[in-house]
């Protein structure tokens, strides 16, 4: 960070702030002490790049001329009104949630976005009172090595090229999901030509830009739908288990009581299961607790299963 | 950090500064812009040279430090107001409050929708391009939980244990509500152990508010996502995983991976035996090798015990 560099840039955006009508070049570089010593064509490229970093933080620098007899003589000045933050105020709860809020972030990147932000709001004067969120605190992840720079294509639409399982491939992002702790980037994959979910934690740690920012179109996505597709399928027959006392909570929350002939100390639940799912590792894991009753099918791979446990000196 | 990150700081610090005619404490304004106080001073240091066009005296951006670590910042009425959100900025937050609102009961999302309302109203932010779904069930339950935390009662839960796999119904004095890898939990004092111990949310059935009043029990330790490796009963386990099982490295605290000839060799952290019980029953076959072989025998066990119920 060059003291030098940062100088030049706080007087040209009040320069520009202060401008009235636009501003030429030369104008800039006589009043602005930072670009005195350099060359023209050291001053153009400095001028140039400055810039184009204060539009990426979101500054208004805008282009334009002073007289529409002579459009070619261009000019530069940032309009206060597309500035500054609009006025905003929040009741003190909502400040609470807003302080809390900006420090759960796990990824660097968004957590140094979100203090920004949360400063910006405290410049007006907004000031959370951490007193009222005392028996609360939240961490939203995004460790993975691959989330900082998959989140910032997202947010500024930028294709990206990384691998995923060892195979490259190109995406344009359109959104990302968190979900039980796991995180998501839903996008176009221009390898298989078609929508993708990728599992940020299997993206290679390499992420390279493909094209500028916002140089694609996200489509209406249907939140709800995209979460359903990361659900384990929907239940589509069922069976019959006796469960034992109070064991097994998940199973027996999701299954109706169900009349059946069962051992002592046990009761008999009908519980909806897809076929594509795993219930036979699940009813196994709870041992001797879960019994099938029926289907036969399933009765018989759960036996399965255990006589290779039983059975296996592993 | 880059220049421009310094300049977009500063460009809220100003008026940060100037809201404050009687000064700020410089430690306190570090913190609230996420630098150390060090970086604060640098950042004042440079504030010195600018200002106006011109760069006269009265021109330049007036900064006072004190000794005392108190700072003041004037002239510079025309950056009254910080920089509008860059379009990420807000966006972070606006995702972070969608976690937060997961967490607790009514009040608590009625705050939370009035912020993110007015964060992406008309002028300030667009709604991100982010879904966020966290387990931390019924709002019902975290309000009582929530109300309970702050008047201080004892409640009785009726709790889905998943390791033991079994409804138990502890007695304990709710400390915290947290939301961490995705699920929502109580951290609270267990009156039967007499000890801290976490509870998923989703997996507590019901929640009923006593009359008696819990005690000071200290700060809440952090429960981070590795704070099995504090339990000093946790123990070293090596599963030889056949292809069918690999997904489980993406679910449980693996300790580390090393592929081998004859499958993944994957070390876990054991602090219950009944929790790698379960999942040598769930994953049979998947599971090639168990070190140290002990550690199969409750499995071994609990298989033979279950295929008698079949025969019987």
């Amino acid at each position: 960070m060059a003291p030098r560099k940062t100088e030049r840039i706080m007087n040209l955006t009040i320069c520009l702030l202060m401008a009235r009508r636009f501003v030429d070049k030369a104008y800039i570089r006589q009043m602005i002490e930072g670009y005195h010593d350099l060359s023209d064509t050291a001053f153009e490229r400095t001028f140039e790049r400055d810039k184009d970093e204060l539009r990426r933080l979101g500054v208004p620098v805008e282009t334009g001329s002073n007289d529409p007899f002579f459009p070619d003589e261009v000019g530069y000045r940032i309009r206060r009104a597309d500035f500054e933050l609009p006025p905003i105020d929040f009741a003190p709860a909502e400040a609470a949630v807003l302080g809390l809020a900006s420090r759960v972030w796990e990824s660097a990147t968004a957590a140094d976005q979100a203090v920004s932000a949360m400063a910006k709001l405290r410049a007006v004067g907004v000031d959370p009172d951490p007193g009222r969120v005392t028996g609360l605190t939240a961490a939203i992840g995004g460790r993975e090595p691959a989330f900082d720079a998959l989140w910032q294509a997202t947010m500024e639409r930028v294709p990206v090229g990384f691998d995923y399982r060892g195979e490259p491939r190109r995406v344009e992002p359109w959104t990302m999901t968190y979900r039980r702790g796991a995180w998501y980037l839903l996008g176009y994959d221009r390898n298989r030509a078609g929508q993708r979910v990728f599992k940020v934690a299997r993206a290679g740690r390499e992420v390279t830009p493909i094209g500028k920012p916002g140089s694609y179109q996200v489509p209406e996505i249907d939140a709800a739908r995209l979460l359903a597709s990361l659900q384990p399928s929907r239940p589509d027959t069922t069976a019959v288990l006796a469960i034992r006392g109070d064991r097994a909570p998940t199973l027996r929350r999701r299954g109706e009581p169900a009349e059946a002939e069962v051992p002592p100390g046990f009761a008999a639940y009908r519980v909806g299961y897809a076929t594509g799912g795993d219930l036979v590792g699940e009813v196994c894991s709870y041992g001797p607790d879960v019994i099938v009753l029926e289907p036969a099918e399933l009765r018989q791979a759960v036996i399965d299963q255990l006589t290779a446990i039983a059975g296996g000196e592993r | 950090m880059t220049s421009i990150e310094q300049v977009n700081r500063m460009l809220a610090l100003v008026p940060y500064l100037q809201a404050r005619p009687d000064g700020a404490d410089l430690a306190q304004t570090a913190a609230a812009f996420g630098v150390t106080p060090k970086q604060l001073l640098a950042d004042l240091d440079v504030l010195w040279y600018c200002g106006l066009p011109g760069g006269l005296p009265g021109d330049l951006i007036e900064v006072d430090i004190a000794q005392t670590g108190w700072i003041q910042l004037s002239n510079a009425e025309y950056l009254s107001r910080p920089l509008r959100f860059a379009p990420d900025e807000a966006m972070s937050l606006v995702v972070a409050l969608q976690l937060v609102r997961e967490l607790g009961g009514p009040e608590l999302t009625v705050a939370v929708d009035g912020a993110l309302a007015k964060l992406t109203g008309a002028h300030a932010a667009a709604r991100p391009p982010v879904v966020i779904d966290v387990a931390s069930g019924s709002a019902e339950i975290r309000r009582r939980l929530a109300e309970a935390i702050e008047r201080g009662l004892v409640v009785r839960l009726t709790y889905d244990g998943q390791t033991r796999a079994e409804t138990t119904t502890p007695l304990v004095e709710p400390k915290r509500l947290s939301v961490r890898d995705g699920y929502g939990y109580l951290d609270a004092w267990s009156l039967d152990r007499d000890d801290w111990r976490v509870y998923r949310l989703d997996r507590i059935a019901e929640v009923t508010v006593t009359e008696a009043t819990g005690q000071d029990r200290g700060a809440v330790p952090g429960f981070g996502s590795g704070w099995l490796d504090e339990r000093p009963d946790a123990a070293e386990v090596t599963l030889l995983l056949g292809p069918d099982a690999h997904w489980i490295t993406e679910y449980l605290p693996v300790r580390h991976t090393a592929p081998t000839p004859q499958g993944l060799a994957v070390t876990l952290l054991v602090a219950d035996p009944a929790w790698l019980r379960s999942w040598l029953l769930r994953l049979g076959i998947g599971v090639l090798s168990v070190q140290p072989p002990e550690a199969a025998a409750s499995a071994r066990d609990a298989a033979r015990e279950a295929l008698s119920l079949y025969q019987g």
